[in-house]
């Protein structure tokens, strides 16, 4: 991560750089007449370095608050360490089945007749709450 | 974790990661903020191609009204974040008096949200009612029907941020113990409250406050 940062500060430093040294070249270009600055290039320049190291001081904070080295920017780690917490994921459910069928219910109505939705909307309401507490009824109540 | 470390104490320290979920809302609020846009554009398209229809139209709004009914709006985006606070500090239910606002818990902050943001889809219908009986319908004319497609659709998402509250309140009384999941989903929530009341706040400046400035 260290690493990324510094690469992002070299390149806000180019940037910053290249729009004083193209500045400076079209000013001496028109015979050093300070009106004839090309403001399209000084300030996409300037304002790419600004995004590099915005970029940069992103990347410092996260390094900072991450509480240690990555396992990829450690010599010793192991493939498994970057295995992250991916949380949690339900293996198979109807519920988005059924929030489908609903959804469809409500569309369809909304194309060949509004009664149909008004049957669709509580189907949908059922399929979300039901979707929302699977994991927490029956032998998953905790 | 199905695998039996050979090693008591991992190589690596323990990485604070960003929370999947918390990141796909983000994502996900992305393509909303991307809706909305086009909502946006709709309005300011029509708005300069009849400049009078919508001088003489907005003149109709209450701005009174309307402003009252904002200022409801962004103090129930003030709660959720006292709910949310309440959440990372672990305290799904109050701990003192019901009207001990300092030892509130995420339950009663959320409840308070969820009163205030119904004020607020309450308000919109009078208000709603009041602009038909003077005669701005959604087919009355190019105004009515960009007025109320972008309230409307922002209506609709304060609703189903309302059923939100209820799940994530839902979700803290049916278990015993409050953990990072419940925590995880009140979070989130904010979330997609603070988007909807930023929508809102943009929404309002573009179709109240802009037609005063010109």
């Amino acid at each position: 991560m260290r690493t990324n940062v510094n690469l992002m500060v070299i390149l806000g430093v180019f940037f910053w750089l290249a729009a004083a040294a193209y500045t400076l070249w079209v000013v001496i270009d028109h015979s050093w007449d300070w009106t004839k600055i090309e403001w399209v290039g000084t300030v996409a320049m300037a304002l790419s370095g600004i995004l590099a190291f915005f970029l940069a001081f992103y990347l410092s904070r996260v390094h900072k608050a991450q509480g240690g080295e990555l396992p990829q920017d450690v010599l010793t780690a192991d493939i498994d360490d970057d295995d992250p917490e991916i949380g949690h994921f339900s293996p198979w459910s109807w519920w988005p089945f059924v929030l489908g069928a609903a959804l469809a219910l409500v569309f369809l109505g909304l194309a060949v007749g509004p009664w149909i939705s008004f049957i669709g909307g509580p189907l949908a309401l059922i399929a979300i709450v039901g979707w929302n507490y699977e994991y927490y009824r029956n032998n998953f109540a905790r | 974790m199905t695998t039996t470390s050979a090693v008591s104490a991992p190589s690596t320290p323990v990485i604070n990661r960003p929370n999947p979920v918390s990141v796909g809302t983000i994502v996900w609020l992305g393509s909303e903020v991307m809706f909305f846009a086009g909502l946006f554009a709709v309005f300011f398209t029509l708005h300069s191609t009849s400049p009078e229809l919508f001088a003489s139209q907005s003149a109709k709004l209450n701005i009174v009204f309307s402003g009252i009914n904002t200022a409801i709006l962004v103090l129930s985006s003030v709660t959720a974040q006292m709910g949310v606070r309440a959440a990372e500090a672990m305290q799904p239910r109050r701990t003192g008096g019901v009207f001990n606002l300092a030892r509130w818990g995420t339950v009663e902050w959320f409840f308070l949200s969820f009163f205030l943001g119904a004020t607020f889809v309450v308000g919109q219908i009078y208000e709603y009612g009041v602009l038909v009986s003077e005669h701005v319908g959604l087919s009355s004319d190019s105004f009515g029907s960009v007025f109320y497609f972008a309230t409307g659709f922002h209506g609709l998402h304060v609703t189903g941020g309302l059923i939100a509250f209820l799940l994530v309140i839902g979700r803290i009384f049916a278990v015993k113990n409050f953990t990072h999941k419940e925590a995880t989903s009140a979070i989130v929530v904010s979330y997609y409250w603070h988007f909807v009341d930023v929508v809102w706040i943009a929404l309002f400046l573009a179709v109240y406050i802009l037609p005063l400035a010109q």
